[in-house]
């Protein structure tokens, strides 16, 4: 069952076309990875998604419901982490969470528990006390990361988690991630390609606003490179330099 | 409801932990307390000449001057209105200015919070910043209730007193209400400042502006001028016109203002 369907996404800005005639879907529970250079339109895809941003044209259904016609089903089921962790810098990330967690209506008693328990799957349980201000980079996007998942809806949005993290809480991040998959259905934007072929099982590659490429990564591979050892990386360079 | 009341109490949250409200609430109690010495000065000196020479011989503007309601509280709230005008714009800037710049109006626009919710939860937490300011500047009646004397029974006349200050929070409120509106117009803190205190403060003396023109039109525009509305509220007097009035800018703001957070989704 499709969790996501997109169909002919376009989102211009008076002259300058982001999106050019978007269309995929994803299934429930699947991961799709979502790749293409910076300023390809991969944000811009996740703002109209999560209700953020009108589109310019076509449609795009999440769990069945428009997000334009039904934004707030929609956005009842959505967890989204943006470019830019959204946090409030003189809050305590305990704090933070509870903020959140009241926004996206929790209810109240097992509130507590929630936010522990995304306080624990993302490694914030030791800082829960300290002014978000003062966290490094890593444990701010951590925070941002733990928003996301609070009520843990079915869909997540990640417009680059792994951002600003070093290498380790990379590789927590992605076990983190691939430890959601089944559960939620995922869409994830990242420039870093080794992230796609460890936790994604299909991608989508876009250049300038269109699809340049969209499939599962073993089937790319064939599709693209002469041989069967071509790396992911071969193929988004050849697709992307058009 | 929940959600709007998270917000308010976020927004409080955010005012108490960061140096605007102590700021605020100095500049608020240090200059008003610099005209509350100048007023009672003022009102010590008319007393002992009356006393010397008898009220009938004083000239008749200085009547006020007979009670520390009228000579004292009444002209100290007049004094407090120009004071909140300088004021609630530094306060009400970053309501969604700030929100815009920090990325965080993402936040709030794709969880499930309705745009109305969002602009009451703002709003709210506005207005509790503003009344905890204001609040303050009870402290003046209260000194003079405490240290005054009077020939004729209590010190002060409660019901003008805190009528009076209904109106300044009313004025209060108002300020908050136009100056939100302005704040979800920019990314900006400083222009929201600046923006709403240009428009509040040419509102205000609207009625002085307006003298030069003709007559159906200095009455209309003199009818809009914060200044005439709030004349009666200050004196004591419950005007319900002007209550209406005031009403009906917060509204009018809160409309606004959600229109705009609507706007976002046609961007």
């Amino acid at each position: 069952m499709p969790m996501i369907e997109v169909q002919h996404l376009t989102k211009r800005y008076r002259d300058r076309t982001a999106i050019d005639g978007l269309s995929f879907t994803v299934n429930e529970g699947e991961i799709l990875g979502f790749l293409g250079p910076n300023g390809a339109g991969k944000s811009t895809t996740m703002k109209i998604l999560t209700g953020f941003l009108p589109p310019s044209e076509g449609t795009a259904r999440v769990a069945g419901f428009d997000v334009f016609e039904q934004p707030l089903e929609v956005k009842r089921r959505i967890g989204y982490l943006p470019e830019t962790p959204p946090l409030y810098l003189e809050m305590t990330v305990r704090g933070y969470l509870k903020f959140v967690a009241s926004l996206k209506r929790l209810p109240g008693r097992g509130l507590k528990a929630e936010v522990d328990r995304v306080a624990g799957l993302t490694g914030v349980t030791d800082v829960m006390d300290r002014v978000i201000q003062n966290l490094s980079k890593g444990y701010k996007q951590r925070v941002g990361i733990a928003q996301a998942l609070l009520g843990s809806p079915p869909v997540l949005i990640l417009d680059e988690p792994t951002e600003g993290l070093d290498p380790a809480q990379r590789a927590e991040v992605r076990a983190l991630i691939k430890g959601l998959a089944g559960k939620h259905t995922l869409i994830l934007s990242t420039h870093i390609l080794p992230e796609v072929t460890m936790t994604c099982e299909k991608v989508l590659i876009i250049n300038q606003g269109k699809i340049v490429a969209y499939d599962e990564i073993r089937q790319l591979a064939t599709v693209h490179g002469q041989a069967e050892d071509v790396s992911l990386e071969e193929i988004f360079i050849k697709l992307t330099a058009a | 409801m929940r959600t709007a009341l998270a917000i308010a109490r976020k927004e409080l949250s955010i005012y108490f932990t960061t140096p605007w409200a102590y700021a605020v609430f100095t500049a608020m109690v240090a200059i008003s307390s610099f005209f509350f010495m100048g007023l009672v000065q003022a009102f010590q000196q008319t007393q002992a000449w009356a006393r010397s020479v008898g009220w009938n011989q004083l000239p008749p503007d200085m009547a006020a001057y007979r009670n520390l309601t009228d000579g004292v509280v009444v002209q100290l709230w007049g004094i407090i209105l120009i004071i909140t005008l300088f004021v609630a714009p530094f306060l009400s800037m970053r309501l969604f200015a700030e929100e815009k710049r920090n990325k965080t109006f993402e936040l709030l626009m794709t969880t499930p919070v309705r745009p109305i919710e969002l602009v009451l939860g703002k709003y709210l937490g506005g207005l509790g910043i503003i009344s905890a300011t204001l609040g303050l500047t009870l402290v003046f009646p209260l000194i003079l209730s405490a240290f005054g004397a009077s020939e004729s029974g209590t010190v002060l006349e409660w019901p003008t007193v805190l009528l009076g200050y209904g109106g300044v929070l009313l004025w209060g409120a108002t300020c908050m209400a136009v100056g939100m509106f302005i704040s979800s117009l920019t990314e900006s803190q400083m222009v929201a400042a600046l923006l709403t205190f240009v428009v509040m403060l040419p509102w205000m003396l609207l009625r002085g502006l307006a003298q030069g023109v003709e007559e159906p039109l200095r009455s209309i525009i003199g009818y809009l001028s914060f200044d005439t509305q709030l004349q009666n509220l200050l004196r004591g007097v419950l005007d319900l016109k002007a209550l209406v009035f005031f009403l009906s800018v917060i509204l009018f703001s809160l409309l606004l203002t959600h229109r705009t957070v609507e706007a976002q989704r046609w961007a």
